[in-house]
């Protein structure tokens, strides 16, 4: 009978020890699976911030280097080119002197081809920086850019926004708008076979919308995500879009076209808002 | 007829219960179609095998009839099928081929453990429970689950394990084989007719724990997603 007591505790003893361990293990694998799970998002999370930084150090370095291109232009080249019209002005007035029509003809060719490569490197130093950004903001760059287009394509460009004062923005969120407005609007003229093209910026509280809409052939936005063919010129924007938490969103109106709306999250202005860049500056660029 | 089961049911409520409370997660399983997963599709068959074995074993026990023949022939289908539902969930294929050698093997030992723990197997009256292979099973489904467990964790491919299915019927199995473990081999001497030890509360131990398993396997169901599973 006693032998059967101690069976009974011996068997009870090792029940409930056989339990709790039982219990113990089901707790630590849901302890131990949760801890791995956290421990995996905070290295996604710095492996996310990592690239990102790269990403962010990479389109600094583009913009300073075009600041830098700007710079030569316009310092060497330009004073180059100026020195030379004024050199030719001089020659041109001793040509005429002598009154040979052929020799007066060949001079105002040649002013009128310095003139001409001047121009042409004043639009490539503007078009590398954009100063009216910079100076003015957002709506005017946008602007000055469409009038641009317009004078060299047979284009309709129209823009509007929902308000009439758009607000200044961080200097790395309207730089960011306004290359990706450039870039979708030069696909669009590229790729897109369209004769109109509407550019719409919409701001609230919370959000910036940037809308460009053709009147082109159209894409089927889906079949590009499905097949990678994104080219270079869409994964720049949805590049420089990961940097300012932005998304985009391609769509396919009825009307036909296409349809890409970037949105991004308003970003509060630094308060040492640095100095309105300048082309002709030396300096490197933070934004 | 029906007295003599409401006599037994009212004498014996907690064994009682484990045997109806089986029809919990066998109800739950139909309604959210949890049968499409294949794992879960055994876990039906697992289910709705244990369920009639238990109404004839207590059918039995109202009759005052030895029922352990039944007992120990459950053992070796009973893992197959557990076992069978590791075999979809475990993803490594050593594994498997180790999980379908103890199907096999445990199978030809059970056969052996009945003849051992019976020398007249004519004699139905005094047919004695299996003296290892309860306990074989117990941990043998005890270190599946384990090997499932790190599986688990070394993927880590389920965020929340809470609102995983498989993660419940588990821990069900993982208690219910750990509540029985140490009882099995004592059951194969005090389970006969002239038993004079009596276990008294511990025998309710593992039955306990059989309700637990049916409630827990009934959550992880309650957890299948069902609009995943219902366009198939």
């Amino acid at each position: 009978m006693q032998n059967s007591e101690e069976l009974k505790w011996a068997l009870l003893i090792a029940s409930l020890a056989m339990l709790t361990m039982a219990f113990c293990m089901i707790s630590f694998v849901m302890y131990y699976q949760k801890r791995r799970f956290e421990e995996e998002k905070k290295i996604n999370d710095i492996e996310k911030n990592y690239n990102r930084l790269l990403l962010d150090t990479a389109l600094n370095s583009e913009e300073t280097e075009r600041r830098r291109i700007a710079q030569d232009l316009h310092d060497d080249i330009g004073t180059m080119l100026s020195l030379t019209k004024l050199s030719l002005n001089q020659l041109n007035k001793l040509v005429s002197k002598i009154g040979d029509d052929k020799q007066d003809l060949i001079m105002k060719k040649s002013q009128s081809l310095v003139e001409e490569t001047i121009l042409h490197v004043r639009r490539i130093t503007r078009d590398l920086v954009p100063t009216t950004l910079e100076r003015f903001g957002l709506m005017e760059a946008i602007e000055e850019f469409i009038n641009k287009l317009e004078e060299d394509n047979n284009l309709v460009i129209s823009f509007h926004s929902n308000t009439e004062e758009f607000p200044r923005q961080g200097q790395k969120l309207e730089l960011t708008l306004y290359r990706i407005m450039q870039e979708l609007v030069n696909n669009a003229i590229k790729h897109a076979s369209c004769s109109k093209i509407d550019i719409s910026l919409e701001v609230d509280d919370q959000f910036i919308g940037l809308r460009v809409t053709d009147n082109g052939v159209g894409f089927d936005p889906e079949k590009i995500k499905e097949n990678n063919l994104a080219g270079l010129g869409l994964l720049g924007i949805e590049s420089r879009l990961s940097i300012v938490n932005g998304t985009m969103q391609y769509e396919r109106p009825s009307s036909g076209g296409s349809s890409a709306f970037a949105q991004i999250p308003v970003m509060p202005i630094p308060e040492n808002k640095p100095e309105p860049l300048h082309p002709f500056r030396r300096e490197r660029v933070n934004i | 007829m029906s007295e003599i089961y409401i006599a037994f049911i009212v004498r014996k409520p907690i064994p009682s219960i484990a045997v109806f409370i089986t029809l919990l997660p066998l109800i739950l399983l139909v309604v959210r179609k949890a049968y499409l997963d294949p794992s879960f599709k055994l876990l039906l068959f697992y289910l709705f095998a244990k369920l009639v074995i238990d109404l004839i074993m207590l059918h039995s026990a109202s009759l005052h009839r030895n029922n352990l023949i039944f007992y120990n022939l459950s053992i070796p289908l009973f893992y197959a099928l557990l076992s069978g539902m590791f075999y979809y969930k475990i993803n490594s294929q050593s594994y498997k081929r180790l999980l379908t050698f103890t199907m096999v093997g445990f199978a030809a030992f059970t056969i052996w453990d009945i003849f051992h723990s019976n020398s007249e197997l004519n004699d139905m009256h005094n047919h004695r429970a299996v003296l290892y292979s309860m306990t074989v099973q117990g941990v043998l489904i005890i270190a599946i689950i384990l090997l499932y467990f790190y599986e688990i964790i070394k993927s880590l491919q389920i965020p929340n394990l809470l609102t995983f299915p498989f993660f419940w019927v588990c821990s069900g199995l993982l208690l219910y084989f750990s509540s029985l473990i140490f009882i099995a081999p004592v059951l194969h001497y005090t389970a006969t007719w002239n038993n004079s030890i009596d276990l008294g509360i511990i025998r309710t131990i593992p039955f306990i724990f059989e309700i637990l398993c049916a409630v827990l396997f009934s959550v992880g169901i309650y957890y299948f997603p069902l609009k995943d599973y219902a366009k198939q």
